[in-house]
């Protein structure tokens, strides 16, 4: 009985092995039959595993191949003129691929068969690199479970170096599509969004909020100047075309230092070739006027400059705001520099000028014995923030405002400059020309000198003023300093989240949501065996996965937009050649460019020939002889 | 506007306008007359609402335009006296001025002063501290007759002693200025394009002269375009330090503008 069992199994075992063969036998033979077709599909094949390539790059190939297959069976029934050879023209040019194969003609033979076998092997490869990649993806291909993230692991390689080389290839990946879209680099991988060789953003994105997130050194820099570049570039396009307003560019560079104004150079030369006619950068070479701002804004905006307590200093919180607003809201007019409001702090200018008004001249009376105290607190608030409040210079004088807050080394000052300054772009963006404007401000660090001015209510009075933000930080935790204020940023970013690598992507990438996976157990047949027998069951995954955030090499990215993202190669952009910096002026700070900020030995600036010599001219007009 | 206002009226309410003010003295340089006779034309001026004239400081009375002489010499200026503080200074900026004219060289090539007001106009009182206006500029037209035409000269006449930082900072910004003034801010100081002034031209009191000249060396290279003299005999008030210098230059001011071509 049991050798008859045996007997059975054995039999089954042989059975099932017969099939099996019999079936690849089947497969083999088609495969030499249709040997034109087996050829391309596994080059096809072959090639969008090397590459990376998405399925749908392959039909589509195959769809691109459809006019020559028109044009060959269009030949036909020309040459022929008989519907019936047109119909049987593929089985006839097999029949010929053969005959001239077997003749020893084979470059004939391909070339008979070429117009019927290349979209079919194409689709064919096509289809089986899909039958791949779900085997994959769903865990019942490779021969252990292992295989899958393998699989991906690969894949993801291979996806990378065809996107590196994408934006290597001149003119691959043009600042701007030809729709007009921001195309910040090359596309490694999609979920959720539309696989295309580059990645594409709409101009309107970057007229909504956007997050963008990433270590030093990850490339975060790059892709700031490439969305500037290309918000600069779309909206002048549109602006010419009177299609939009004029677009601003605002940016608050929170950290300050060398690597502030280095990166401020390359900007004004990156944005300079993208077709901003100037740059200013903020406190070295421009300044902005404080005292454009309307009266009852300076008033305020002055007011909370200096620092007060809380409890009994309210009392005199109270009473600065009241002496600031008799020294600003003057019958004079506002002050016009931070030296004209300084000499209106004084008991005697202010009593004098109230002298008419019995009201204003008894509240001056009971602050006047305060008014010293709040000129010496002006006086010193004015000296640390130097000059580039005071004019003069608004943000309608140029496209790009690059604004460099020392948020690391002066963090007091920082605050309140950001505080300044955002004051200044909410008024000038409110008033009759900012409206004309298509305003980008772009704030990087900004929770380091957010305690004056928290980011929300930054994002709050962007969003009621029209403005774009797009808000900037080196880790989630930098984005704000309470994690409810970070949700809401990032919840709120309708632009899209830009993520490169860090070490803690996982709240930001779990806004992408989550997507349906199928998830396929395998027995264990044996150690290192898996058989192909298991359950499959449907499970939740997250669109964005955070170890691939956290391997992110040097510009990459991934874009997060509506439950999808799609990961990017950014391609640089390079800039005209760096401005030769100037000589220092003493008492003011240097602007590090080019060679100068990258540690080289800067060139000396190469001064004008020496000018003719006038001196007899001026001789006979003021006396001999030059000091 | 009276009806008889001649060619040299004109040149003088332009220049009284452009110059804030000028004292009585240097007006009568200016038009090539004697003192009494620039008594009467500013006297004509006055009955022409176009002037105001007053003994503000010592030595002769000063002559500013009103409202109605600025509005016709196109100047939206505020009409106010010249600032007592402000005297000294104004003086000697239009002594330079005179110096300048009345060289045959500056004639001959039909060079044009352009005054710290009308620079000022220009910027619109956006004016702030840290931008420094000149006390002038002098322009020479494309293909004058003289080597530097073309260029464009920043002139400062420096009365007191400042720091020398602050002077090397001032010298600097105006050598390394590359816009007109009240252009965009961003264009102030473009990298890549020629400095707007090709030269400063600084007139020194004997108390500034070392300031500036240490100044000068701090500039470095800049410093090949800084020109350096002592300010013109008549620019000190009088009754002040050098008012015997002033003398002199009076003089010789207006010898050589009576001996211009009017």
């Amino acid at each position: 009985m049991i050798r008859r069992y045996l007997g059975l199994l054995a039999l089954l075992a042989v059975g099932r092995l017969l099939i099996r063969l019999a079936g690849l036998a089947v497969i083999a033979a088609l495969a030499v039959a249709a040997a034109p077709v087996s050829l391309v599909a596994a080059y096809a094949a072959t090639m969008a595993w090397l590459a990376g390539w998405p399925p749908r790059r392959l039909y589509r190939a195959a769809l691109w191949c459809l006019p020559m297959v028109v044009v060959w069976l269009a030949a036909t029934a020309v040459t022929t003129r008989s519907w019936r050879q047109v119909a049987a023209a593929p089985y006839l040019a097999w029949l010929a691929m053969w005959h001239g194969a077997a003749a020893g003609s084979v470059a004939l033979a391909a070339l008979t068969i070429a117009p019927a076998a290349i979209p079919l092997g194409l689709a064919a490869g096509g289809l089986a690199w899909a039958w791949r990649g779900y085997a994959m993806r769903t865990g019942t291909g490779g021969l252990s479970p292992g295989s899958a993230v393998s699989f991906d692991r690969r894949q993801w390689r291979h996806q990378a170096r065809s996107a590196r080389a994408r934006i290597a290839a001149p003119g691959a990946v043009p600042l701007l599509s030809r729709g007009g879209d921001i195309v910040p680099g090359a596309v490694i991988r999609t979920v959720g969004h539309r696989a295309s060789p580059a990645a594409a953003i709409p101009y309107r994105r970057l007229r909504s909020h956007q997050v963008v997130i990433g270590t030093t050194g990850t490339g975060k820099t790059t892709l700031l100047l490439r969305l500037w570049a290309g918000f600069c570039a779309r909206g002048l396009q549109l602006y010419a075309a009177g299609a939009g307003h004029r677009p601003l560019l605002v940016v608050l560079d929170c950290k300050g230092g060398a690597d502030s104004r280095r990166v401020a150079d390359r900007a004004r030369r990156v944005l300079r070739d993208a077709g901003a006619r100037s740059t200013a950068v903020w406190p070295d070479e421009a300044a902005l006027s404080l005292w454009a701002l309307p009266p009852r804004q300076l008033i305020t905006t002055l007011v909370d400059m200096i620092e007060h307590g809380t409890g009994g200093a309210a009392y005199y919180a109270d009473v600065m705001e009241a002496v600031v607003a008799l020294a600003v809201d003057a019958p004079a007019g506002p002050p016009a520099s931070a030296a004209d409001f300084l000499a209106r702090l004084d008991p005697g200018w202010l009593a004098a000028v109230y002298a008419g008004d019995s009201a204003d001249a008894a509240l001056l009376r009971s602050a006047s014995r305060h008014i010293a105290d709040i000129a010496l607190r002006f006086r010193t608030l004015f000296r640390r923030l130097g000059e580039g409040l005071d004019g003069p210079g608004g943000f309608g004088d140029a496209d790009v405002w690059y604004c460099i807050l020392e948020g690391t080394s002066e963090i007091s000052v920082a605050e309140t400059q950001a505080r300044a300054l955002v004051d200044l772009l909410a008024s000038y963006a409110a008033d009759g020309r900012g409206s004309q404007r298509e305003i980008l401000l772009a704030v990087d660090e900004f929770s380091a000198v957010s305690r004056r001015l928290p980011v929300w209510e930054l994002y709050e009075r962007a969003r009621s003023l029209g403005l774009a933000l797009q808000v900037s930080a080196q880790s989630w935790q930098g984005l704000a300093t309470r994690d409810d204020d970070r949700y809401r940023i990032a919840a709120t970013a309708d632009g899209g989240i830009w993520l490169l690598r860090t070490p803690h992507p996982d709240a930001a990438a779990g806004l992408a949501g989550t997507r349906p996976v199928i998830d396929t157990s395998r027995r264990v047949r044996g150690v290192p065996r898996w058989s192909h027998e298991g359950s499959s069951r449907i499970r939740q995954a997250p669109v964005v996965d955070p170890a691939i955030i956290r391997s992110l090499d040097v510009g990459q990215a991934a874009y997060i937009y509506r439950g999808g993202v799609t990961y990017v190669q950014i391609k640089r952009l390079v800039a005209a050649p760096a401005a030769v910096a100037g000589q220092p002026v003493p008492g003011q700070p240097v602007t590090v460019t080019g060679a100068a900020a990258a540690g080289h030995a800067s060139t000396p600036r190469p001064e004008p020939a020496a000018p003719p010599d006038a001196g007899q001219f001026l001789d006979e007009a003021f006396g001999a002889g030059p000091h | 506007m009276p009806t008889n206002v001649a060619e040299r009226d004109i040149a003088g309410l332009l220049f009284v306008a452009e110059m804030y003010g000028v004292q009585l003295d240097q007006l009568a340089a200016l038009l090539g007359v004697t003192e009494p006779r620039a008594r009467g034309v500013t006297a004509s001026w006055r009955r022409a609402r176009y002037a105001e004239s007053a003994r503000l400081g010592p030595g002769p009375p000063w002559v500013w335009l009103s409202r109605a002489g600025l509005a016709a010499c196109g100047l939206r200026s505020p009409a106010t006296a010249p600032a007592l503080s402000r005297l000294a200074h104004l003086r000697a900026v239009a002594a330079v001025r005179l110096a300048l004219e009345a060289t045959p060289g500056y004639r001959g090539a039909g060079a044009f002063w352009r005054s710290e007001r009308r620079l000022r106009a220009r910027m619109g009182g956006r004016v702030g501290l840290r931008e420094h206006v000149p006390d002038g500029e002098v322009h020479w037209p494309d293909g004058a007759p003289v080597a530097w035409a073309g260029e464009c000269w920043a002139v400062e006449a420096e009365l007191t002693r400042k720091t020398v930082a602050r002077t090397a900072a001032i010298m600097r910004e105006i050598l390394t200025r590359t816009g007109d003034y009240g252009c965009p801010a961003a264009q102030a100081r473009e990298p890549g394009r020629p400095p707007r002034h090709d030269r400063v031209l600084y007139l020194c009191s004997p108390a500034a002269r070392p300031t500036v000249a240490r100044a000068r060396e701090m500039a470095g290279a800049l410093g090949a375009r800084v020109e350096t003299r002592d300010l013109p005999p008549g620019a000190a008030l009088p009754g002040l330090p050098g008012a015997g210098q002033s003398r002199a230059g009076q003089s010789r001011a207006g010898q050589s503008r009576a001996g211009a071509p009017s």
